[in-house]
């Protein structure tokens, strides 16, 4: 530093008071404090709506897969097409353990199950229409 | 009062104990004001961007990796909130004709001449700091008013040292010549 900078400096001090420091407003810790807490409960209470709301989404995925599979699958016969790789893993010999998934999709649905799984569907969307209703002053 | 370390309070906030943070606060809610007080000249704004750096802070704070002293790291928060925020509300500058030319002008009833002096120098720094930009403002404000080295203002700003001595400089200047132009003005005033 120069001597002409430091003579600067040393000018500019005259006129600086590090000591003169002002009090923080009154009420600020609380007033943040109080910003904090409602944040806080903005966070839990969008939480805790995530969580319920993933049972009814995974119960109509659920269902949405089981009506699907109704709709497609073979009912019994030994059609493999819709598992490509048992058939894969058979042509190419290799040693892999067998499992007879065939048997599992083999059991006939009766006539009636898919309309079954639609009441499902439409009473689980009901479900969570009616507690959205009437539990929405809770959140 | 004694403040246990800020560390103690961090982790306990982090716990998911939130009361905490008002230690934190208590700590360094005044410096947090002044500084953001210098950069934007005005208490209602200044204590807007204090209590927002504040919530950044609470935030943050699983975000803070103890490289620097939490002090550093808060300030580096209110540093940069209160430059954007002048940036946004960019307001005109003042005239040199807004500042009284007599300190007799700053004498309350009560106050001896040797006060009015003093709070004479005081107003016409906070003036000079209005009439620089607002990074030279928070430059100087921790240069000056807080001690700290070239090193610590770069841990704050992010600026590097070098830096931060040039535009330290340009600063200085442009403060003192505000200030000798108000004392000519002052002097002219007297003859």
């Amino acid at each position: 530093m120069s001597n002409q900078e430091k003579n600067k400096e040393d000018y500019l001090r005259q006129y600086i008071n590090p000591e003169r420091i002002e009090k923080a407003p009154e009420g600020f810790t609380s007033n943040i404090m109080t910003r904090i807490q409602v944040e806080t409960e903005l966070v839990k209470g969008r939480d805790k709506l995530r969580t319920r709301s993933i049972v009814p989404v995974i119960s109509v995925t659920i269902i949405f897969l089981l009506i699907i599979a109704a709709f497609i699958l073979p009912s019994g016969g030994n059609d493999t097409a819709l598992l490509p790789g048992t058939k894969y893993f058979q042509n190419i010999n290799l040693p892999v353990i067998k499992i007879n998934l065939e048997s599992l999709f083999s059991h006939d649905l009766p006539a009636w199950s898919p309309y079954l799984f639609i009441g499902i569907l439409i009473l689980t969307i009901l479900d969570k229409a009616l507690y959205g209703l009437f539990h929405r002053k809770e959140e | 009062m004694e403040y246990k370390g800020d560390i103690l309070y961090i982790e306990q906030v982090l716990a998911g104990k939130s009361n905490a943070f008002s230690y934190i606060v208590n700590r360094h809610k005044d410096k947090a004001f002044n500084l953001a007080l210098r950069i934007c000249g005005n208490h209602e704004e200044a204590e807007e961007i204090a209590q927002d750096s504040f919530l950044k802070a609470y935030r943050s704070l699983k975000d803070f990796k103890r490289k620097s002293s939490f002090a550093t790291w808060l300030y580096r928060i209110v540093y940069n909130t209160a430059i954007s925020s002048v940036r946004i509300k960019k307001k005109g500058l003042l005239s040199l004709e807004d500042f009284p030319a007599d300190a007799t002008d700053f004498i309350g009833s009560n106050s001896s001449e040797e006060d009015a002096e003093t709070e004479y120098r005081n107003s016409l720094v906070s003036f000079a700091l209005q009439k620089i930009n607002e990074e030279e403002r928070g430059l100087i404000s921790l240069y000056y008013y807080d001690e700290m080295s070239t090193e610590e203002i770069s841990a704050v700003t992010g600026i590097s040292k070098s830096n931060i001595k040039v535009k330290l400089f340009r600063a200085r200047q442009k403060m003192l010549e505000i200030i000798e132009r108000v004392e000519k003005k002052k002097l002219a005033y007297h003859e």
